[in-house]
């Protein structure tokens, strides 16, 4: 006789709920053995079986959620979990609410951070390529690190080093003008780079052939943004010509633009060749520096030890013989890795093709304020949980008198504390998602939490943190309330865990953070505020800025009068070089009665006005004048750190000139200024010499406006350049801006610094305001006996906050001297700072401590106000 | 509240319910119905209008004696509740109704 199939049975067996099994196995079997009867037994089986999926239905099927046993104690868990946040409202919220703007703020942290340090780093090689720099030693300049090379260097290391795969330079061109048959356009950020900048970077091409794009002279690689300003789309720009001035160049390429996250910035790239097919001596070109040059290095090469044999190879190339080592007195090279060019340049002066250069110091600084502010909420967290223990002890008691094991009650609080992170992490994305775009307005970036959905390991990484954070701070709570012994519980004895000196030790961690960020920011709000209004000794203020061209020096002269006869300008001048960078250095000598004195300060050439309308003190001696016909190339004015270099008693009337000038035909020095800052305030006042060059082609007109309005002044302004020049289109700047960027790493910082303050501190706050109420609560029969035996309100009070009190003023003495140690770091990277003041401590202490008074003096005065009958009734 | 509704099959059902009154289980509705309607039956389709008229509280049931040839498994019966009688009277009179309001028609 066959029997049904019995797999078929088991499976139904499983899958169906117990209370259908009986009968609806019954019903199959009996089916079954009677449709045998008149059935081969396969048909039947194949029967039954049709039968048992017949059965795979909602009615039938086992709940397996309600049945399984572990999976029940977790539904439990979380429904406890759940009314323990609706019963404590207030508490969840503080929990939550400052877990979540501690992890958004990481996650802000996290964001700007990740945007810093993905700079260059979309070119395969970047681990193979670095940038030549030279540490310059002139005589009468302090000694310097420039990122500037020399033309011949690149390419005499390709052939002297077989360690050197190739080399690039990249040679700033400025502004130019370019044109095609109808449109003219000025572009700026224009190089001139060899042929290998595209074999050793990875800027991809929309278009031509990256080997042998650039080989031939007069050919153009233009970026797609600048190729659509001439031509309608990129298949008509690509192979087409472009001209600048007589020179008709051949575009062999379409660049994509460059990414944001590149430190060269660039929208057209010309053919070195063209350069040196006219001038082959170019590529052992040495003694100027003016470019950039990059090295491709082999896979396995030293770079420490290449550099150590750059010594030899400056001594072999500009030396008068290899004896001769007296080069090295005032260049030295080094090599500085593709990846730190960004982050790690900031000591590294004439970087002019550094795009958004970042100081690489703060990233630690931005990293350590945000572990700051999650340990803050993370505390918070920790405190509140055990500090509420007394809610859940008779919870734990019962758990416990009912057999659960101290494992079971550790995961039931630790699953607890990870599911409020979790939900945190969800909040702080929300809040993120509308708090970026405003983080990006204020420092400038262009941050976007698309990051994270776009790169999902980064998401794992938060994700991950979150759980940790979530795992730790539930550690302690959790161990807190295991420990409890039931009979202990159960019987009504009080715990004697609310001494935690542990949680006093949380508080002051937590205020001792707060405090340091407090004064850290008053001292770099107080640093950057000294920078914006020290007197630098000339004026920055109302200086319009305005680019020069062949043409425009040309017509100079007629452009200064007509404007000066507007009434909105002050006055007008020009010069070769910007203020609020370090100026080019070339040689300078003295001729006195001891001989002849060489020299290399910093230079800048000016117009006759320039000292009149920047404001600069002259100290001897006059100003440039028009009136002395030498005053042309032939008057220097120098600065006071000049002249104590030189050692000059009696400067004026000096014979001085430039390094080339031959020692029989000087000029002489017509006046010494007071040293003003024409670099940023992070350097020091270097050696300068003023010299006028009209002949030299300005670079810069600078027009000072007066009166409030400078925007018609500027319409002015443009209304006459429109007259007289057809060419060059007027694009202008004002200087302060120019100075704003100089601080932007600064700024920045700061801005960062001083929300996470605020943050800071608002959770600090909100984590006392828990923890106060607390207090109060459980004190509230001391202070109802105290009041029947006559103490008074102030006295309450005092008695409630005086715990606290302690908490925070033992977090200023331990957070004190740290911050200011780290402060004071900081503040050498400037050569002009402030001195940390001790009232700054102070103030930051006392601006806690109100805080801290103010937070939690709504429940002491509450407490201290209540009828002691409310607390004593059941007594 | 409406009174719950009643289905076609779970009509038939319950109709073969009643009439096999304390004799009806799975199978004996099932081969009854099979031999009335003349069609197959699935034994999975009775069991749910059985399941689903005992929650409307049409039918109810016990479990009757052990049996051997059902792998020692109790059979269950189903008796019709006076509330599913009311059902099906319902049922029969509103179609008795509708019925006899057919105009006399000839079809020759």
């Amino acid at each position: 006789m066959h029997s049904p199939p019995s797999f078929a049975q088991k499976l139904l067996e499983w899958l169906i709920k117990d209370e259908l099994a009986e009968e609806v196995l019954g019903d199959l079997d009996e089916k079954y053995y009677y449709s045998l009867k008149n059935k081969s037994a396969t048909r039947a089986k194949l029967n039954y079986w049709h039968q048992v999926f017949n059965y795979l239905r909602p009615f039938a099927l086992k709940n397996y959620r309600s049945n399984s046993k572990s999976t029940t104690m977790y539904k439990h868990n979380l429904k406890i979990a759940y009314r323990h946040l609706l019963k404590n409202r207030g508490y969840s919220f503080i929990n939550i609410f400052s877990l979540t703007v501690g992890i958004a703020a990481c996650m802000a942290i996290y964001l700007f951070i990740m945007d810093e340090t993905s700079f260059d780093s979309m070119h395969s090689k970047k681990d193979h390529i670095y940038r030549l720099d030279e540490i310059q030693n002139f005589t009468g300049t302090k000694e310097q690190k420039v990122a500037l090379s020399m033309p011949g260097m690149g390419p005499n290391m390709l052939s002297d080093f077989p360690e050197v795969i190739n080399y690039t330079r990249f040679h700033q061109r400025g502004k130019r003008l370019l044109s095609n048959d109808e449109i003219s356009h000025t572009v700026e950020k224009t190089f001139n780079v060899d042929s290998t900048f595209l074999k050793i970077f990875d800027f991809p091409l929309v278009s031509g052939d990256r080997e042998t794009a650039l080989n031939e002279p007069n050919t153009v690689l233009l970026t797609e943004e600048t190729a659509l300003k001439f031509f309608d789309n990129l298949e008509e720009a690509q192979g087409s010509s472009i001209k600048m001035g007589d020179n008709l160049l051949k575009i062999t390429g379409i660049l994509e633009d460059v990414p944001e996250t590149s430190h060269m910035q660039f929208n057209v790239l010309f053919s070195m060749t063209t350069v040196t097919s006219e001038n082959p001596d170019f590529n052992d070109q040495w003694g100027s520096n003016f470019l950039n040059t990059y090295l491709l290095l082999e896979d396995n090469v030293n770079a420490d030890a290449l550099e150590a044999k750059l010594d030899d190879f400056l001594v072999r190339h500009m030396g008068e013989n290899s004896e001769d080592r007296e080069v090295l007195d005032y260049y030295q090279l080094f090599l500085q890795p593709l990846a730190e060019v960004h982050l790690n340049s900031s000591d590294i002066e004439h970087d002019y093709n550094n795009y958004r250069k970042f100081n690489g110091q703060y990233i630690d600084t931005f990293a350590m304020v945000g572990i700051f502010i999650l340990i803050i909420a993370s505390i918070n967290f920790m405190n509140l949980s055990t500090a509420r223990a007394s809610q859940r002890w008779k919870e734990v008691g019962v758990r416990k008198a009912v057999g659960a094991q101290k494992i079971q009650l550790f995961n039931q609080f630790i699953l607890e504390s990870i599911l409020l992170a979790l939900l945190a992490l969800v909040l702080a994305f929300a809040i993120n998602i509308l708090a970026i775009p405003w983080l990006n307005d204020a420092i400038n970036r262009k941050l976007t939490m698309w990051f994270f959905i776009d790169q999902p390991q980064y998401l794992a990484i938060i994700f991950s943190i979150t759980l940790g954070v979530g795992l730790l701070t539930g550690l302690y709570p959790s161990l807190y309330l295991t420990a409890f012994k039931a009979i202990n519980i159960l019987k009504g004895n009080k715990q004697s865990g609310n001494k935690s000196v542990f949680r006093s030790a949380l508080v002051v961690l937590q205020f001792g953070l707060a405090l340091a960020m407090i004064v850290s920011t008053l001292i770099v709000l107080n640093q950057l505020n000294y920078m914006k209004n020290k007197d630098v000794g000339f004026d920055k203020d109302q200086i319009v800025l305005i680019g020069m061209n062949g043409e425009v020096n040309e017509k100079f002269e007629l452009i200064k009068s007509e404007l000066l006869d507007l009434t909105s300008i002050a006055g007008v001048t020009a010069s070769g070089q910007r203020l609020g960078n370090n100026f080019h250095q070339w040689g300078f000598k003295v001729k006195t009665d001891t001989g002849v004195f060489q020299m290399t300060p910093s230079n800048v050439f000016v117009e006759y006005d320039y000292l009149d309308v920047y404001n600069i003190k002259v100290k001897e001696g006059r100003s440039f004048s028009k009136e002395y016909s030498t005053d042309e190339g032939m008057a220097y004015i120098i600065n006071e750190k000049l002249v104590k270099e030189l050692g000059l008693k009696d400067p004026i009337g000096t014979p001085a000139g430039h390094g080339w000038y031959p020692d029989d035909s000087l000029g002489s020095i017509i006046g010494v200024t007071e040293d003003f800052n024409f670099n940023s305030l992070h350097h020091k006042v270097n050696t300068l010499s003023m010299v006028v060059h009209s002949d030299w082609g300005f670079d810069e007109m600078s027009v000072k406006i007066k009166g409030d309005d400078p925007q018609a002044a500027i319409a002015q302004i443009e209304n006459v350049w429109d007259r007289h020049i057809k060419d060059w289109p007027f694009d202008y700047m004002f200087l302060d801006e120019h100075f704003a960027t100089l601080y932007q790493s600064d700024n920045q910082m700061s801005a960062v610094v001083s929300i996470m303050t605020v943050l800071a501190i608002l959770i600090a706050c909100m984590g006392l305001f828990g923890l106060s109420s607390i207090m109060v609560m459980q004190k509230i029969k001391e202070v109802g006996i105290r009041k029947v035996l006559g103490a008074n309100a102030f006295q309450i009070t005092f008695l409630l906050s005086r715990n606290f009190l302690l908490l925070v003023v033992l977090a200023f003495i331990i957070a004190s001297p740290i911050t200011y140690y780290l402060l004071n770091d900081w503040l050498q990277n400037f050569a002009f700072h402030v001195d940390i003041n001790f009232v700054i401590f102070i103030v930051g202490a006392l601006i806690s401590l109100a805080i801290a008074l103010v937070t939690i003096g709504y429940h002491t005065i509450k407490a201290s106000y209540r009828n002691p009958v409310e607390a004593l009734r059941y007594e | 509240m409406k009174p719950p509704s009643l289905g076609e099959f779970e009509e038939l059902v319950l109709l073969m319910v009643a009439a096999l009154h304390d004799e009806a289980y799975g199978v004996a509705i099932l081969e009854s119905l099979e031999t009335k309607l003349d069609k197959k039956v699935n034994i999975s389709a009775i069991h749910v209008a059985l399941k689903r008229m005992e929650e409307k509280g049409f039918v109810k049931s016990r479990f009757g004696g052990i049996t051997s040839d059902r792998g020692g498994r109790r059979k269950k019966f189903y008796v019709i509740t006076a509330f599913g009688k009311q059902a099906l009277d319902q049922q029969y009179s509103i179609r008795t109704e509708i019925y006899q309001q057919i105009p006399e028609i000839s079809f020759n």
